[in-house]
């Protein structure tokens, strides 16, 4: 640890990071992270079953926790609908159109039936990354296990969108366009360098996805923790409880690549439906 | 040299260096797309979207440099 941190925060820290460091090579091990409720309570129970179980379920349990969150407050606005709507109602009206109006715009009318897809992907998504800025939470997508939930989230993006490929074009027309829709001689004798190049693109598309979230969000998580050690370790000469709150700008820095990362990730869902069930003439 | 005070040399420069390449590709990118929606300001939705998607796939290598920061950085200890 580099920093000269008081004592008081210091044990959460370096708890956060030791936790980290315990579960393999492949996690930020030196990276510190901000402590959230379970990371403190898991530490204070250290060694028995329910603490390791917390510990290792923490992404989990944030996610549901944000689910049960989402799904509660959408239950409300939409239990009873009014012709005249109240502010919960209209609010979510306002966000339910528009998601809508944006993704029709890039798939299409044809395509409204994964607009419920794509909005709950992104309210979902937006709601997990700015999980984190709250104080005793965490983001579930960030973190040194946040790569599970993203990982989850992309897989059910990639079996959407074969599925939707499946169902649109037909077992024949499905490897018809993995095979780059030969139509001339010159592009049946590509088929055999089509066909592994088109789906090892749709393999790394679920890759691409959850690394892009899981970087993002793990890096700004850990660029708050680095500042906030920081401000804390600016006064820690004199002793002070409270530190300086340097971290304060990148927490709307935050504010800003959570909104842009759980855009890019439905966008880029998006993006892949309507290649897999475009017309043949306009994909990529 | 241990591999140690390899890793601590070359990790923040590899994660410099694919930060300065996306930089750049990000740089024209939006460059390209201002001037577009300056030219037709009625496409800027259009061209927004695209420009963010573009933004995302460019910034994708850099992310893919910071994973493997994260990964490797457990190993110097």
């Amino acid at each position: 640890m580099i920093y000269n941190l008081p004592a008081v925060l210091y044990p959460m820290l370096a708890t956060a990071t030791e936790h980290a460091a315990g579960e393999g090579a492949a996690q930020p091990a030196g990276a510190p992270l901000l402590p959230n409720i379970i990371t403190i309570v898991s530490s204070r129970m250290h060694g028995s079953p329910l603490g390791e179980f917390l510990h290792h379920f923490e992404n989990v349990i944030y996610s549901l926790l944000v689910a049960i969150i989402i799904s509660v407050i959408a239950w409300r606005a939409s239990r009873n609908p009014k012709m005249i709507p109240g502010r919960l109602q209209n609010f979510f009206e306002m966000v339910v159109s528009g998601l809508d109006q944006f993704f029709t715009g890039i798939l299409g009318e044809q395509a409204r039936k994964y607009t419920p897809f794509l909005g709950t992907l992104f309210i979902y998504i937006w709601c997990l990354n700015l999980f984190g800025l709250i104080p005793g939470m965490m983001s579930p997508t960030g973190g040194p296990n946040g790569i599970n939930t993203t990982i989850g989230l992309a897989v059910c993006v990639f079996f959407y969108v074969q599925y939707a490929g499946l169902k649109k074009l037909g077992v024949g027309g499905y490897f018809d366009h993995l095979m780059g829709s030969p139509r001339d001689v010159i592009s049946w004798i590509l088929v055999p360098l089509n066909l592994p190049i088109h789906i090892i693109g749709e393999l790394a598309k679920p890759l691409s996805l959850s690394l892009r979230l899981f970087g993002n969000i793990t890096g700004e998580d850990v660029l708050l923790a680095a500042f906030l050690g920081l401000g804390v370790a600016a006064t820690a000469f004199m002793n002070s409880p409270i530190g300086i709150p340097l971290h304060l700008p990148f927490m709307f820095l935050a504010l800003l690549t959570g909104t842009i990362q759980a855009l890019v990730f439905t966008l880029l869902s998006s993006v892949y439906f309507s290649m897999m069930i475009a017309e043949h003439d306009e994909h990529h | 040299m241990t591999f140690q005070t390899a890793l601590s040399l070359a990790l923040p420069f590899g994660l410099a260096l694919a930060a300065i390449g996306s930089a750049f590709g990000l740089g024209k990118a939006v460059a390209a797309a201002m001037d577009a929606m300056g030219r037709q300001p009625e496409a800027a939705g259009k061209i927004q979207t695209g420009m963010i998607i573009g933004c995302a796939l460019i910034e994708a290598l850099t992310i893919y440099a910071l994973v493997a920061f994260f990964i490797l950085q457990g190993r110097i200890q």
